[in-house]
């Protein structure tokens, strides 16, 4: 037992890690190829050429971090099933076809148009290589969208049934797997959100040259078009992760009560828990200060219902892990016999709540055993870790407020020309390009950390889920991902800020001369 | 036929064109990073080298990606049980595959003679290992692995990750080896020019030939080897449960299928065929036609492999009775249809694209077309 | 010829869009604002930059 757990712990780790550091990368890439077809949309249609530049250096930047994207995604295709076998095998029927549409959909499109637009442009014209760029940023987006259909069916399992013959989840309904709002919710969020991670990498990096006074003609269009299009995206960042949490109040309601901090259930009108200081241990807030009334309407969209707290929840566990308990038995006697009709009957009446009986299955390896104090602990294992889900989520929403407010002053100073003015603003402007990804890393946090102790809500227990593996394998594994993890981060920083410092080359090559941009060649010479 | 039976035959063809595109496209970059220390002498070279491919690895990278995502769609117990049992080898492949995007994305950035030697090596590193495992990996398949299921269908391996690189499977990894130095030669050949060139023939010859050989060896030694047979259940339109049936092994077995249909041994006659008939092409000058009789050897090895194998995917060494086949450890019946549609529409949508950029792309590169170029690696 | 087929392209994107519109809208809501969102987003930034850049077509370097 005890190695069994630190196998899972381990387990964990890496896919946290591993997950995690594949998703510094991603936001950059959702929403820069989507920023770099704007950019690229406004050179086709005016036709000046400072725009073509704008287009090649930032695709230059988006290329750096490309391959890295790809490169630890790599792993994450083959990580469930290496690590997360039981899990594989339990839920491979459902989660794995989203996995292989998002292949067959969207990585091709990506991955070969990448490389067009790229290597293309001497050998396409205009308007074909804005479609080659337009089809890198629909494949991107593709591939979040699939991701986070097989991301939504952890979150909240449907379209799928336990056959006790094959010992596995089986699809009922694509449609209903693709067309989960927990589905939707996630992807619209993530996709904008890479928006606003990309709006701000590119302000912050014109800003730096603005601000040293290099580049200039390159540095504002990039600023304005940037700030433009993630002022927008902010909006729906943060409408979006208002609808995701509407929905996560139905379907996961622990996961909303750790959000929020709460350990009574709130009855209406409820206060909102600012700040809290949440103390597991004994389930209560050492510290709190509220603001009346606001919970509610936020959660709820109502005025009256009320949200179910902590202790309310493990209670309603605890009624769900005895009322599962027979269907696990009733399936080990199926195993053995499939035609015992009586064990069926058992099963079908119970299934429902067979997740419940694996969550005490960690303690009473013969569940029929299952003692009180067994059962106790086992609900008390459905409440996720709540201050780290609080915080999370604090951190998230605070810096998507902060996020806003610098891209609704980027574009104020950049649409009336006075950011010459705000040298303030431009000097703060690079600092905020870590924010996005702050905020990133602190959603995938509270989504996934605030799923515990699930992977598959309610289906199957996270104990149960990991390879068999020793503690030996695991790290060795885990330590080969870090070092070489470590390795990677730094190398690539080390080419990104050298190629920011080292700017855009305009000018310096084959521009093909056009009209337009002849006619402004004067405003390249810089000051 | 029951319709549940026709998708899984259906899909363990569609898995044999999924390893035959896998082991064609990616091998052929990973055949050209493999060489390039070879077929480029000075960094000019090896960047006109490196950007013969550079347009597509990616591309062609994702065969590899979507062989992933396949397998656990179609196949979820393969999926479950093959990657974790085989831990350490598939870490091997992962580590080593990671570092090639960068190998290309990083090399040219900077102008330095040691990062670029250094990213040389990587993309060796990262070009011959997961060709080796690819290999490997199909020898272990052939041979079994020691694994079995508790009865809710947790896997174990019971084996050291030493024995999954035993004689014949690493022999196995030097066939996959030298089958994609040929396609990353004839690769080179199509768009080089030159020295490049010819040293590129040189390596479609010697690396046929050597395959050639290897090929024949594995032969002698499959026929040889235990081999596995269902004597009960493993009723074809059962539940994908790999728990209810019976199989032992013997020697020989993996050529009961050839003995019961001779006409199937045209398919290892089509890998002498296709090597030898590469390797002529290639020395006349034929590049493309050594390419594509480059792929027909792939795909005649790998077919060889899986007429052997039928109807076993991953037989176990430890414990036969818990094997996974193609008739037990397939996903659902509805899951298999909507993948089949998805794959129906999609395969051909990606065939005419990825062929627009292989046309987009075309010509020759040498050292003097990219030296000016900035947007090459 | 070649009128008829760039037609019936048009044609076909348009179908493929009223086709996708029935299914999201039914179905798939906020996928759906995904699409107008992603669309409008781009617009928007796109055509500000280009009416401002166009308006201040007379400054010069130092006004940003």
């Amino acid at each position: 037992m005890q190695e069994l757990d630190t196998v899972i712990e381990l387990s964990r780790l890496q896919f946290a890690a591993t997950a995690l550091y594949h998703y510094l990368f991603v936001p950059l890439t959702l929403g820069l190829s989507v920023l770099l077809a704007t950019m690229e949309t406004i050179y086709v249609i005016t036709g000046r050429d400072i725009y073509r530049q704008m287009t090649h250096f930032w695709s230059k930047l988006f290329a750096i971090n490309f391959a890295l994207g790809v490169a630890t995604g790599l792993t994450m295709e083959f990580e469930f099933g290496t690590n997360w076998s039981t899990y594989s095998h339990f839920v491979g029927d459902i989660f794995g076809a989203p996995l292989a549409i998002e292949g067959l959909m969207a990585f091709f499109l990506e991955s070969t148009f990448v490389g067009l637009m790229l290597f293309g442009w001497g050998k396409l014209s205009r308007g074909k290589h804005l479609l080659v760029t337009y089809m890198v940023a629909l494949g991107s987006n593709l591939s979040a969208l699939w991701i986070l259909v097989a991301n939504g069916y952890m979150q909240n399992p449907v379209g799928s049934v336990f056959n006790p013959d094959t010992m596995r989840m089986e699809l009922t309904s694509l449609p209903d797997l693709i067309f989960s709002p927990e589905a939707q919710a996630k992807f619209v969020h993530t996709s904008i959100a890479g928006y606003v991670t990309a709006a701000i990498f590119v302000v912050g990096i014109s800003a730096f040259y603005l601000l040293r006074r290099r580049h200039i003609e390159l540095a504002k269009r990039s600023f304005r078009v940037a700030a433009l299009f993630g002022v927008f995206a902010t909006v729906g960042v943060i409408s979006l992760g208002d609808a995701l949490g509407f929905i996560n109040g139905s379907a996961q309601p622990t996961k909303l009560a750790a959000m929020e901090g709460l350990w009574e259930t709130a009855e209406a009108p409820a206060g909102f828990n600012l700040i809290a200081w949440p103390n597991q241990e004994e389930k209560r807030n050492d510290f709190e200060v509220q603001v009346p009334y606001l919970l509610t309407p936020l959660v709820t969209h109502t005025f009256d219902e009320s949200i179910p707290g902590v202790n309310d929840l493990e209670a309603d566990a605890e009624t769900k892990i005895r009322d599962g308990i027979p269907a696990l038995i009733a399936l080990q006697t199926l195993r053995e016999n499939p035609d015992d009709a009586e064990a069926r009957a058992t099963f079908d009446a119970h299934q429902d709540n067979l997740g419940y009986a694996l969550l005490v299955q960690r303690y009473a390896e013969d569940v029929s055993q299952a003692t009180d104090a067994q059962i106790a602990k086992a609900a008390a294992d459905t409440i996720p870790p709540v201050a780290t889900v609080f915080w999370s989520f604090r951190v998230m929403v605070v810096t998507a407020f902060l996020m806003m407010a610098f891209l609704i002053l980027a574009v104020i100073y950049s649409l009336r020309g006075t950011l010459h003015r705000h040298n303030w603003f431009l000097r703060l402007a690079p600092w905020m390009i870590p924010v996005p990804f702050i905020a990133n890393e602190a959603g995938w946090i509270v989504a996934e950390l605030g799923r515990q102790p699930w992977t598959v809500y309610g289906q199957l227990p996270t104990w149960l889920s990991a390879s068999t593996h020793s503690v030996g394998y695991m790290v060795f594994s885990l330590i080969g991902f870090v070092l070489l993890y470590t390795l990677f981060i730094v190398i690539e920083m080390f080419l990104m800020v050298k190629f920011i410092r080292l700017g855009p080359s305009e000018g310096k090559h084959e521009s093909p001369a056009e009209p337009t941009s002849q006619r402004h060649s004067s405003q390249w010479s810089e000051a | 036929m029951d319709p549940y039976i026709l998708l899984k035959v259906t899909w363990w063809v569609l898995l044999g064109v999924l390893l035959i595109g896998l082991a064609v496209m990616v091998g052929m970059d990973m055949g050209v990073g493999a060489a390039l220390r070879y077929l480029g002498r000075t960094d000019g070279e090896r960047r006109a080298v490196i950007n013969m491919i550079a347009p597509h690895w990616d591309g062609n990278q994702v065969w590899f990606i979507l062989g992933g995502g396949a397998v656990f769609a179609a196949w979820p117990t393969i999926y479950a049980t093959a990657f974790s049992g085989l831990y350490v080898v598939m870490l091997v492949l992962l580590w080593s595959m990671i570092v090639r995007p960068l190998g290309f994305e990083y090399r040219s950035k900077l102008p330095g003679e040691r990062w670029r030697g250094a990213w040389d090596w990587m993309l060796f590193v990262s070009g011959a290992v997961p060709m080796i495992v690819f290999g490997a990996a199909m020898g272990n398949m052939l041979e079994g692995v020691p694994f079995h299921f508790s009865w809710n269908m947790i896997s174990y391996y019971t084996g050291s990750f030493i024995s999954l690189f035993n004689p014949f499977a690493v022999l196995c990894g030097v066939m996959s080896l030298a089958l994609a130095l040929y396609q990353g030669g004839a690769m080179v050949m199509n768009r080089g020019t030159g020295v490049i060139r010819e040293r590129a023939c040189r390596l479609v010859t010697v690396a046929g030939l050597a395959a050639l050989a290897v090929f024949t060896i594995c032969g002698i030694w499959v026929s040889m080897m235990h081999g596995y047979e269902i004597t009960a259940g493993g009723d074809p339109a059962g539940p994908a449960l790999p728990l209810n049936k019976t199989v032992e092994t013997a020697s020989g077995a993996w050529l009961a299928n050839y003995g019961a249909h001779p006409a199937l041994w045209l398919i290892p006659a089509a890998v002498y065929l296709a090597v030898l008939g590469g390797i002529a092409a290639a020395r006349a000058g034929l590049s493309h036609l050594a390419w594509w009789l480059g792929a027909l050897a792939w795909a005649a090895t790998l077919v060889t492999l899986g007429t052997a194998m039928f109807p076993f995917l991953m037989p176990s060494s430890s414990e036969p009775s818990h094997s996974l086949t193609v008739w037990d450890a397939s996903s659902s019946l509805g899951t298999l249809g909507w993948m089949l549609a998805f794959t129906a529409v999609f395969i051909p949508i990606i065939g005419i694209y990825t062929s627009w950029a292989f046309w987009v792309m075309r010509g020759k590169v040498t050292p003097e077309s990219i030296a000016h170029d900035e947007h090459a690696y | 010829m070649k009128q008829i087929l760039i037609f019936l392209f048009w044609l076909l994107i348009a179908v493929v869009a009223i086709a996708l519109t029935i299914v999201l809208g039914e179905r798939g809501a906020w996928y759906f604002a995904w699409v107008l969102g992603t669309v409008m987003i781009v617009l928007i930034a796109a055509a500000g930059t280009a009416i401002i850049d166009a308006r201040y077509e007379e400054h010069h370097d130092d006004q940003y």
